[in-house]
C-alpha cells in the first residue's frame, strides 16, 4: 500500500513495479463495480424482506397498504405458540418431513447409486428414469400424484381390482387425515431420490477400482468393502446430500399446495405454507411473519454449523 | 472435498473391473440385480405412464377402464382442449420471456460478483461470501410477504420485471457460491501474466476468466433455466392477473378450475413439462456436472 510513496521505486525492475501498482488498485473500490449489482439485488429483494419480516412479526397488520401497523411486542409469538392449534401441527409436520427425508430418499438414492455404479445393460436409461422426476416442476408432480391418488379412478382402485383386495380401493390417500402427509411425502421421495442418486454417483467416482480390488485381495467381502472403502470415501458427499435434503424439506410448499392445500383439517400444514396462508389468505401479516421468523431461526440453527464446518474444512485442506 | 475437484460425468467413467476368477456366480448376481432394477424402474415410471395414458383417453375410457390399460384409441382432443381452455400459450410465452431474461442476466451478475470475491483482494471477503451463500439456504417463504410489499410499492405486481428482479436476487447466492468455487481453482499465474500484459480487471474478467468458466456456466445455465421454469411460490405471491401467469401458475389454475376434466388436465401437465424434458434430454450431461458442482461446494 505504501509502494507509491517509496523513494526507491525507480530502482525496482519494471515488471515488479507494474504488479505493485496493480495491487494498489485492487481494493474494495476496484471490486465494487463487479459486486454492486448483485449486492444491490440481494440487499433489496432478499435481505431487506427478511429483516422486514422480523420487524413485522412484532406488529399487527392486515397487509393492506395504508392500513395501520400496530406495535404489539411479542404478542404474535405468544399467539402462535399458545393459541394457534395449526402452528404446532405445521411445526411437527415440518419436523417429521425433515427426519423422514434424512432416511428414505437419502437411503434410496444411495442404493440406486451403488446399484448403477457398474456396467449394466441399459444403465443410462435406468439412471434417467430415476432422475427425471427431479427436473419436473413440483406443482406438476403434485397434479400427477393427486390424480394417482384419486379414490375412484386412481392407481389404488386398479391395484385393488388386480390383487382382489377391495380394502386397497377404499383408502383415502389424501383424504385421511392420518395418512395424507405420508402420501404427499411419497411424491417427495419420488421427486428427490434420483437427485440424491446423481450426487452419490458423483461421489462414488472418488472410489477407484484399485482401492476395491486391493481390499478384495486382502479378503474383504462385499459388506466389508462397502463399510471400509466406499462409505468413508462417500462421507463428504453424504454431508452435502444431508444438508441439501434438510434445506429442501424445510422449503416444501408446492407439493402440499398442489395436493391438499394443507388439508384435510389442516393436517398436512407445514411452516412454510402456514406462514404464507396467514399473511396472504387470512391477512394476519404479524402472525404470518412470526411463523416466517420461526422458520428462519430453524433454518439458521441447521445451516450455520454446517457453514462453519465447511469453512474449517477448507482451511484445513 | 479433495475427492471431487475436476467435474467428470459418471457415465464417462467406465472402470473395467474384471475378477480374475469366479465369473459364473457373479453373473447370476448381476442378472438378479438387473431384474430388481428393472422392477424398480417400472415402479418409478408408474406416475409418468399413468399420466400419459390418462391424457390420451376419452372421458368414458378414463372412468370405465382400469388405470393401466393403454389408450388403444388415443384421444388427442384432450390436448386441444387443454390448449384451448388453459391459457397455455400465454403462460408459456410469459415463462419463456422471464427465463430468457433472468437466466443469462443472473449468471452474468453472479459471475461478476464471484470474480470480485475470488480474484480481487479486499477486506472481509470471505465473510461477505458467507453472507451471500447463506441466502441460498434460507427458504424463500421466510421473505415472501415483505417481498410482496416491496414489489407492490414499486408498482410492479403482475409484470415480467416485477418477478424477474426477485428471481435474480434469489438465484444469485447459489450461483455466486458455485462460480466462486470454480474461479478459485483457476491458477493465480493466469491473472498475473494477464496483468503484466496490461489487462485491467474488466478485461481479465471478460476475456480470460469467463471463457475459462464455460463448463460451469453452461451447467448453471441449464439448471437455472429448469429452476426458473418450475418456480411457483414467488410467482403465486407476485403474479396476480391471469395474463401474467407463468406455466406453474397456469397449471394450478387449470387444476382448480377444471378439477374433474382428468384427460385435459393430464394433457396440460404433460405439455407444461415438455420444455424442461427437452432441455434435459439435450443437455443431460450438464445436469450431472451441475449437480456435481453443487456437490463439490455445497
Amino acid at each position: 500500500m505504501t509502494a507509491t510513496a517509496a523513494p526507491a521505486r525507480r530502482a525496482h525492475p519494471s515488471p515488479v513495479r507494474k504488479r505493485a501498482a496493480r495491487v494498489t488498485r485492487t481494493g474494495f473500490v476496484a471490486a465494487l463495480p463487479f459486486l454492486a449489482p448483485a449486492l444491490a439485488a440481494y440487499a433489496v429483494f432478499v435481505v431487506g424482506p427478511m429483516v422486514e419480516s422480523i420487524r413485522l412479526s412484532f406488529f399487527e397488520w392486515s397487509g393492506f397498504q395504508g392500513a395501520p401497523q400496530e406495535f404489539v411486542g411479542i404478542r404474535n409469538y405468544v399467539r402462535i405458540f399458545t393459541q394457534d392449534p395449526v402452528f404446532w401441527t405445521a411445526f411437527s409436520n415440518t419436523l417429521v418431513w425433515v427426519v423422514l427425508s434424512l432416511f428414505i430418499p437419502l437411503g434410496l438414492g444411495l442404493v440406486m447409486a451403488l446399484a448403477l455404479n457398474r456396467p449394466l445393460f441399459g444403465r443410462n436409461a435406468f439412471r434417467s428414469i430415476f432422475y427425471i422426476p427431479g427436473v419436473l416442476a413440483p406443482i406438476a408432480i403434485a397434479n400427477m400424484w393427486r390424480w394417482m391418488y384419486n379414490p375412484n379412478y386412481g392407481v389404488g382402485q386398479t391395484l385393488a381390482d388386480l390383487l382382489n383386495a377391495p380394502w386397497l380401493g377404499e383408502i383415502q390417500w389424501l383424504g385421511d387425515k392420518n395418512l395424507a402427509l405420508y402420501s404427499i411425502f411419497a411424491a417427495f421421495v419420488w421427486q428427490i431420490a434420483g437427485t440424491n442418486m446423481v450426487l452419490f454417483l458423483a461421489g462414488l467416482q472418488g472410489v477407484t477400482p484399485e482401492h476395491i480390488e486391493a481390499a478384495k485381495l486382502d479378503g474383504a467381502n462385499a459388506w466389508q468393502v462397502f463399510r471400509n472403502v466406499t462409505w468413508p470415501a462417500l462421507r463428504p458427499t453424504t454431508v452435502v446430500v444431508l444438508v441439501l435434503t434438510i434445506i429442501n424439506s424445510i422449503k416444501v410448499f408446492d407439493l402440499i399446495v398442489g395436493m391438499t392445500g394443507g388439508g384435510p383439517a389442516q393436517q398436512t400444514q407445514v411452516l412454510a405454507l402456514w406462514s404464507f396462508q396467514q399473511s396472504f389468505g387470512n391477512h394476519e401479516y404479524g402472525m404470518g411473519n412470526a411463523i416466517a421468523t420461526v422458520l428462519l431461526v430453524v433454518t439458521l440453527v441447521i445451516v450455520v454449523p454446517y457453514m462453519v464446518w465447511t469453512a474449517r474444512q477448507e482451511k484445513n485442506s | 472435498m479433495s475427492v471431487v475437484t475436476v467435474p467428470v460425468a459418471p457415465s464417462a467413467v467406465r472402470p473395467s473391473r474384471r475378477r480374475p476368477f469366479g465369473r459364473q456366480p457373479r453373473d447370476w448376481v448381476r442378472v438378479g440385480l438387473w431384474i430388481a432394477l428393472l422392477v424398480a424402474v417400472l415402479i418409478w415410471a408408474v406416475p409418468l405412464i399413468f399420466m400419459v395414458f390418462t391424457s390420451l383417453k376419452s372421458e368414458p375410457d378414463i372412468f370405465g377402464t382400469p388405470a393401466f390399460v393403454p389408450p388403444w384409441n388415443p384421444e388427442w382432443g384432450n390436448y386441444v382442449e387443454a390448449l384451448d381452455r388453459g391459457n397455455l400459450l400465454t403462460a408459456g410465452g410469459n415463462s419463456l420471456i422471464i427465463a430468457l431474461v433472468k437466466v443469462p442476466l443472473g449468471l452474468f451478475l453472479s459471475a461478476a460478483a464471484a470474480f470480485a470475491l475470488s480474484r480481487l483482494r479486499f477486506k472481509r471477503q470471505r465473510l461477505l461470501m458467507g453472507v451471500i451463500a447463506m441466502g441460498a439456504m434460507v427458504p424463500i417463504q421466510v421473505a415472501i410477504a415483505p417481498l410482496f410489499q416491496v414489489i407492490n410499492g414499486l408498482g410492479l405486481l403482475s409484470t415480467h420485471i416485477g418477478v424477474i428482479l426477485p428471481y435474480l436476487a434469489f438465484g444469485l447466492p447459489y450461483q455466486t457460491f458455485i462460480l466462486y468455487g470454480f474461479f478459485r481453482q483457476i491458477p493465480e499465474e493466469i491473472d498475473e501474466s494477464a496483468r503484466m500484459d496490461g489487462a485491467g480487471n474488466w478485461r481479465l474478467f471478460l476475456t480470460i476468466i469467463l471463457p475459462l468458466a464455460k463448463p460451469a456456466l453452461a451447467a448453471l445455465f441449464i439448471l437455472d433455466f429448469v429452476a426458473t421454469w418450475n418456480e411457483y411460490s414467488i410467482g403465486l405471491a407476485l403474479l396476480q392477473s391471469q395474463e401474467s401467469w407463468t406455466i406453474p401458475l397456469a397449471l394450478q389454475g387449470f387444476q382448480s378450475q377444471f378439477t374433474s376434466s382428468y384427460g385435459p388436465l393430464n394433457a396440460f401437465t404433460i405439455m407444461s413439462m415438455l420444455p424442461v424434458l427437452i432441455v434435459y434430454l439435450m443437455f443431460q450431461r450438464y445436469f450431472v456436472e451441475g449437480a456435481f458442482a453443487g456437490a463439490v461446494k455445497g
